[in-house]
Order: C-alpha cells, then structure tokens, then sequence
C-alpha cells in the first residue's frame, strides 16, 4: 500500500518511478520459441496435482511418480480430505497421469480423488479437492472434470481466482455440454479441447474463448485400470498433455505465472498441422 | 342436488379413464423418444448397439431404459453402480469419451457386458445433461466403418444426447405437475375419488394441460368442485395450484423449446 494514505490506489504501485525495475520477466513474447521454452526440462521440482478418480501408483505408467494420494469425503456437508488407499476408481486419474509423465518425466505427482460413492456432494467434494491442492502449494493442477452446480459458481470463482493469484495453473477440459461448466469456463484456466493430430507436441491456440488450446485427444494411447492400457478419445485426454507441457515450462523457469504459462503456450503453438 | 353432482363426477371419471386407456396404449411419451433417439443414433453411426442410461436415486444406479441397434437389446433392465465403468465416469465426470479396443483391455468391466451377452471392441459415450445436472449416459458401441470415434462422431453423438436430455426433461416437468395435479384433485374430489379414479383424472388433466390451460376439462373439474360444495377457500387453493401448475409446465416446457443452440 501506499504511504501517502491511500490517494494512490495501490494497483498503480508496482508502475510507478523505480518499480517498475521490479517488472522485468523472463518471458519477452518477441523472443519466445520452443527451445526457450522446453528444451532440456522435464518437469524437475514440479508438482502436478490430478483431481480425478484416484491413480494406481504401482501402474508402469506413471513410473513410480506418485507422492500423495488423497481422497475428499464429505462429511456434515463439508469436505474433508484424507489419505487414499482405493487406487483408481475408473482408471482416468492413471490415464491422466500416465500422460503428464510421458511428456515430464520427473514431475511429481499427487492423486486428489473427488469422485466416488457420494454423488450428492460430488461439487463439494471437488471444490474442496481444488482448493485443498492449491494450499498445498502445488504448481499445476489437472482437471478432467466440471461441475454444473450454478449454486457453487461463485465458490469455484473464488477459489479459481486464489489459484491464478498463488501462482498455480489450473488446466482444464472444456465440456462440450451447453450450459454452465465450471471452472472449465473462467478465464484464468487453462481449457483444452481435443484434437486429431497424434502428437503431443502439437498444440493450438484459439484466439476465440472460451476454450484457448487444442491438444492431442483422439485415439492417444492411454494407461488404464489394473495395469491396463488402452486407446481413448476425449477432451479429458487433451487437457492432460497441456498439463505435461505446463510441467515442463515450470520446471525449466520456475517464475512463470499462469498469465505468463498461456502467454508461452500460445506464443508457441502450431499454427499449421504437423507435415 | 347430490345427484346431478354423483352424475357430474361420473361423466368426468368415464371421460378421464378413456384419455388415460388412450394414453396407456399409446405408451409412455418419453420411452418412445429415448427409444427413437438410440434407434436414430445407432442407424447413423451404423453401430451394433446404442443404448440410455438413466440415472435413480436411492440407492445411486444408473438403469439402462432402451436400447437400440442389432446387439442392442441385452442390456435393457441391466443397472449398474454410478462409480463403475466407462458409463459410470462418464456420468460422474460429464465428460464425454470413447474408447478403442476395449475388448482387449484384460479388465473392461466384462462383467456387465457378459450379463447384455455382447463385449464391444469400442465405446463412444456422452453425458445427458439437464439445465442443472446429469442425468444419465447414452452410448453407442461399435461402430462397423471404423475401429474408433472421431471427434465428429463424438460431436454428433452429443446433439443425439441433447435431444435425449429435453425429452427427459419434458417428462420430468410433466411429472411434477402430476403430482401438483393430484394434490389438487384429492382436494376437491374427497372421498368420492378412489386411487384409480385419481390416476384417470390426473393423467387427463395433464394431457388437457400440454394443449391448453384454459381447457374445457379443468372447467368441468371446476364446476363439479362447485356442486359439491368445495368451500370458497378451497376453490381458491386449487385455482392458484393449477395456474401454477399450467405456468411452470409452460415456462419449462417454452424455455427448453428454444433451448437447443
């Protein structure tokens, strides 16, 4: 805040006469290729959390990255999170995580499983997954999934809004439904839709939101429950490739915010299909 | 004066047990809809079987209603846990996928699949969503021309599951305003209605409703309430039970009408 007593909105401070020494940052759009941005990383020091089913962490797919596996619980209505010895419910966490690991070997991740028996607090419950990832400090967050409870807009916003201020990048995948979908639909995320290119280094930018990027979502070799695999199509599998590159462009330069993550991601997106 | 109310209460009870024989031939509206719908679906995707899942409360389940397409009919009745298979994360999730090769994934729910007497190679699915939440799952599996789903097909499978979705909707509305309805009715009616007699009388009323809410029907049921002597009070609550009865089945029925985008 300003020492003048609040006549100079404090918004301005960082603008103002030396300060603005402090606005230097690493990422100079004019100067950004994938070289910059990707080369030599692989996700080192990075924490990316899955809300989803859960993940098999003994499944080869993921190769023995999983640091924590939580599970949100409902209890008098409010969730509470706790260790999660269930593994995979449906095999979508592993799927997810099986891929984020392809493209950033060393990242960490942590399971935070929101789906379950209790479908009656399932937006709670996924709200309070989000929110407990983003305290506990992780650097990416993957979310294959979307509430349509208009009743939690304004809690989803808030807790979105908190994630994009901590520094954390929440990706998402859009859902093709009308209507609400939250928070697959706020700004500050991440939202991917599939393409039909199988490569996970080919992605795109949509100058028209909501949904910004386009990554690989067709027929992508996937991980699946019990040690499975399989093939599978869906914008739940575009959103964690986005998540893999989010990965490792925090991995090789730590202080990137979200705003600055999409600015990279989109200023290195194909522009053309792979020849 | 009891007399030609007891005459009165007959012609209508005759009449309202003839619209709901009508009715029950007919079969129930929204069967018909979600069976044209999978029947629709698995003719253009020339796919062996399509089929809806509905979700039911108490206990959570997911209830496969109809099905279409040559290997479609097994899985009618069948119903399976919200948590479990590609079926379950798809309502849990409301992410629509699809998935290729499933057969040889050596733990594909084959349980459920052995119990509809066909195992897919592949399955597309997608949410059926209502203004608030999802209410089931329709999914078609195997399609003849190719191995896997496009991003087209699973683009057209989701407008198949939206005109699912208003015919579930439409149903719904109806329901509630039924009940509204009979509320209504045991109100006026008193002892004189049995609950068959209160079945008939509700099932035309709502069929009266869907055309007009100034219907003919409603101003006999209106007149037989005076004769029988229904206290103005009474009167009263039922006038204001059906105006908002005909105004919700309105409002809901118009907001879906223009709905899809």
């Amino acid at each position: 805040m300003s020492e003048a007593g609040g006549i100079r909105p404090a918004w301005s401070e960082p603008f103002i006469g030396d300060a603005v020494a402090g606005l230097v940052r690493e990422a100079r759009l004019d100067q950004l290729d994938r070289e910059w941005a990707f080369d030599g990383a692989a996700g080192r020091g990075v924490t990316v959390a899955i809300i989803d089913s859960g993940i098999e962490a003994d499944h080869p797919a993921v190769g023995g990255r999983v640091r924590e596996q939580v599970v949100v619980e409902i209890e008098d209505g409010d969730p509470v999170v706790v260790e999660d010895g269930e593994g995979d419910l449906f095999g979508h966490g592993t799927a997810c995580g099986g891929l984020i690991v392809d493209l950033a070997p060393e990242v960490e991740l942590i399971s935070v499983r929101v789906l379950g028996a209790d479908l009656k607090g399932r937006g709670a419950a996924f709200l309070g997954g989000l929110e407990w990832a983003i305290e506990r400090g992780v650097d990416v967050v993957n979310l294959s999934l979307s509430s349509r409870s208009e009743a939690l807009f304004a809690d989803f916003h808030e807790v979105v809004d908190r994630a994009y201020f901590a520094g954390v990048t929440l990706v998402s995948a859009a859902n093709n439904s009308p209507g609400a979908s939250y928070p697959s639909l706020f700004s500050s995320v991440v939202s991917v839709a599939a393409h039909e290119q199988p490569d996970p280094w080919c992605w795109y930018y949509n100058p028209k939101p909501p949904v910004e990027f386009g990554a690989w979502g067709v027929d992508v070799p996937i991980a699946w429950k019990d040690g499975g695999a399989t093939a599978a199509t869906g914008n739940s599998f575009a959103a964690p490739q986005v998540a893999g590159l989010v990965a490792l462009l925090r991995s090789k330069h730590p202080g990137l915010t979200p705003f600055e993550i999409k600015a990279v991601l989109a200023a290195t997106a194909d522009l053309a299909p792979p020849a | 004066m009891t007399e030609a109310t007891d005459a009165a209460l007959e012609v209508l009870l005759r009449a309202a047990r003839e619209t709901a024989t009508a009715r029950r031939i007919a079969g129930d509206a929204e069967t018909a809809l979600l069976q044209s719908v999978v029947d629709a679906a698995a003719t253009i995707f020339d796919a062996e079987a399509s089929s809806i899942a509905l979700f039911e409360p108490d206990p959570d389940r997911l209830v496969f209603r109809v099905a279409g397409g040559a290997q479609g009919d097994g899985v009618v009745g069948i119903t399976v846990a919200p948590t479990h298979g590609i079926v379950g994360y798809v309502f849990s999730t409301g992410e629509a996928i699809a998935l290729t090769d499933v057969a040889s994934d050596p733990r594909f729910d084959k349980h459920t699949a052995e119990r509809t007497g066909y195992l897919p190679r592949s399955i597309a699915a997608v949410p059926l969503m209502d203004a608030g939440a999802t209410v089931g799952v329709l999914q078609v599996l195997d399609k003849r021309s190719d191995e896997s789903f496009s991003l087209k097909d699973m683009d057209l499978l989701g407008v198949f599951a939206r005109q699912a979705a208003a015919a579930i909707e439409a149903a719904r509305v109806g329901r509630d305003s039924e009940r509204l309805l009979r509320n209504a009715l045991t109100s006026i009616g008193g002892e004189a209605l049995d609950e068959e007699a209160l079945d008939a009388l509700v099932t035309a009323a709502a069929d009266e409703l869907d055309r007009d809410d100034e219907a003919p029907f409603w101003r006999l049921v209106d007149r037989v309430a005076q004769l029988r002597g229904t206290s103005d009070a009474d009167l009263e609550l039922v006038d204001e039970i059906l105006e908002v009865v005909s105004r919700h089945r309105s409002h809901r029925l118009g907001r879906y009408g223009r709905r899809p985008r």
